[in-house]
């Protein structure tokens, strides 16, 4: 541990004191949500900053902690201000009626190329982009299907690390393909979340 | 802390699950606090809710309750993931499993009181949910620097007493558990327990009751 971790140390609790700062003057709720949101990175930078294997690993729960705390919030303030969904045209432009399809090809096929968490965000951009452009018509039931198989094989390639750790890139191979296909089915159905029905 | 042994604390160990450096156990007072735990989810499994009736003042009239199916089986749900959490939270021997643990009790905690709609109930959740949400600084920080000074999250080595955890550490531990337990004195100040689904609150005062429990054996065993 160099000179970085304590100057980094330093950096983050004067972000905390600027962040709570601004939580105690804010008294708009919408803003306080946002402003909680903003603070909540703090405390994955002071995981980050053990700048370790394992911290890379802690991040990602902690960071999947913090967002369902924060849709939990969301929902909670929805309800409580009675808001509802915006009515009006949906949103077209030229180029969702010609890209998507190409566009979201390269993707995951890039994707795929990659594999594992990198591999599946850059495939999920282009189902993303597919859904939103396109619309979708409930393929849910298939996607969750997929995305619990998948979580299925990562758990079993973790078995093969632990009793047959001689078969390593056997479970590095699975471990890699159902982790692409998990964080893909579980993006692309952000691409679904714009009020469903087939034009956005 | 206190000059205490650090082995009496929790007493000697009952039952002991290795995977790797990361220990899973089983003391009299953690399996105290796991079966206590448990008896709770298993009452908020089979127990149903409980029908309310207003009297009419000054005659014999009275108004039952209807108790909304769906509102009920989200709170169940919230109910039974909350004590799964608090489970979890008893018997994990790694800090940051403690700390996600406690994260998750804040949510389904969140959850339980935000299925009641009024809007006073409903202000209360959303002051909790900011304050659980800031909790996770602390909390995971203080996850962090445990990580950052020993190296190790394993509770198995940071209690054998070679491990020097630095007081802030700790401090951030308690403090943030304190941010995720809080839900108890928000619902005091709601008119949630006079609400339906009255056995489903309970499992928030449960939870951050053991969650307090827990994470002071932690923070003074390490």
């Amino acid at each position: 541990m160099d000179v970085a971790y304590p100057v980094g140390l330093v950096v983050v609790a004067a972000a905390i004191i600027i962040g709570f700062t601004a939580l105690v003057r804010e008294k708009d709720d919408l803003h306080r949500i946002l402003l909680t949101d903003l603070a909540e990175i703090l405390a994955l930078v002071l995981i980050a900053l053990v700048a370790t294997d394992l911290a890379e690993a802690l991040i990602l729960p902690g960071l999947v902690v913090g967002i369902s705390e924060l849709m939990a919030v969301s929902e909670v303030y929805i309800a409580k201000e009675g808001l509802r969904a915006p009515t009006g045209p949906p949103f077209r432009i030229e180029v969702m009626n010609s890209a998507p399809g190409i566009l979201a090809l390269i993707l995951v096929a890039y994707g795929i190329v990659l594999s594992g968490f990198t591999g599946g965000v850059i495939a999920a951009v282009g189902a993303v982009f597919y859904f939103m452009c396109r619309g979708h018509t409930e393929q849910f039931e298939l996607i969750e299907t997929v995305s619990g198989y998948a979580w299925a094989f990562w758990i079993g390639a973790f078995f093969i690390f632990m009793f047959l750790p001689g078969y390593w890139f056997f479970g590095v191979m699975i471990a890699g393909g159902a982790i692409l296909l998990k964080v893909m089915a579980k993006m692309s159905l952000v691409g679904t979340m714009r009020g469903g029905g087939p034009d956005v | 802390m206190f000059n205490l042994p650090t082995t009496n604390i929790g007493g000697p160990e009952l039952f002991v699950l290795e995977f790797g450096d990361i220990v899973t156990y089983f003391s009299p007072y953690t399996a105290a606090l796991f079966v206590f735990a448990l008896i709770f989810t298993v009452l908020a499994i089979v127990s149903r809710p409980e029908r309310q009736v207003d009297f009419a003042f000054g005659g014999d009239a009275y108004y039952t309750k209807v108790v909304d199916p769906d509102l009920l089986r989200f709170q169940r749900f919230m109910a039974i993931a909350c004590g799964l959490a608090t489970l979890g939270a008893m018997v994990t021997g790694d800090v940051f499993n403690f700390t996600l643990f406690a994260s998750m009790v804040g949510i389904t905690n969140i959850g339980i009181v935000a299925a009641y709609r009024n809007r006073h109930v409903l202000n209360a959740a959303f002051q909790y949910g900011i304050v659980a949400m800031l909790a996770s600084i602390p909390l995971f920080g203080g996850a962090a620097i445990v990580l950052a000074s020993t190296g190790t999250l394993s509770m198995w080595e940071l209690f054998g007493g070679a491990m020097a955890v630095p007081l802030i550490a700790k401090a951030f531990l308690v403090l943030g558990v304190m941010g995720e337990g809080m839900a108890p004195f928000y619902i005091a100040k709601a008119e949630i327990t006079r609400a339906q689904g009255a056995p489903f609150i309970l499992m928030v005062h449960v939870s951050s009751l053991l969650l307090f429990l827990r994470v002071t054996e932690i923070v003074i065993s390490m």
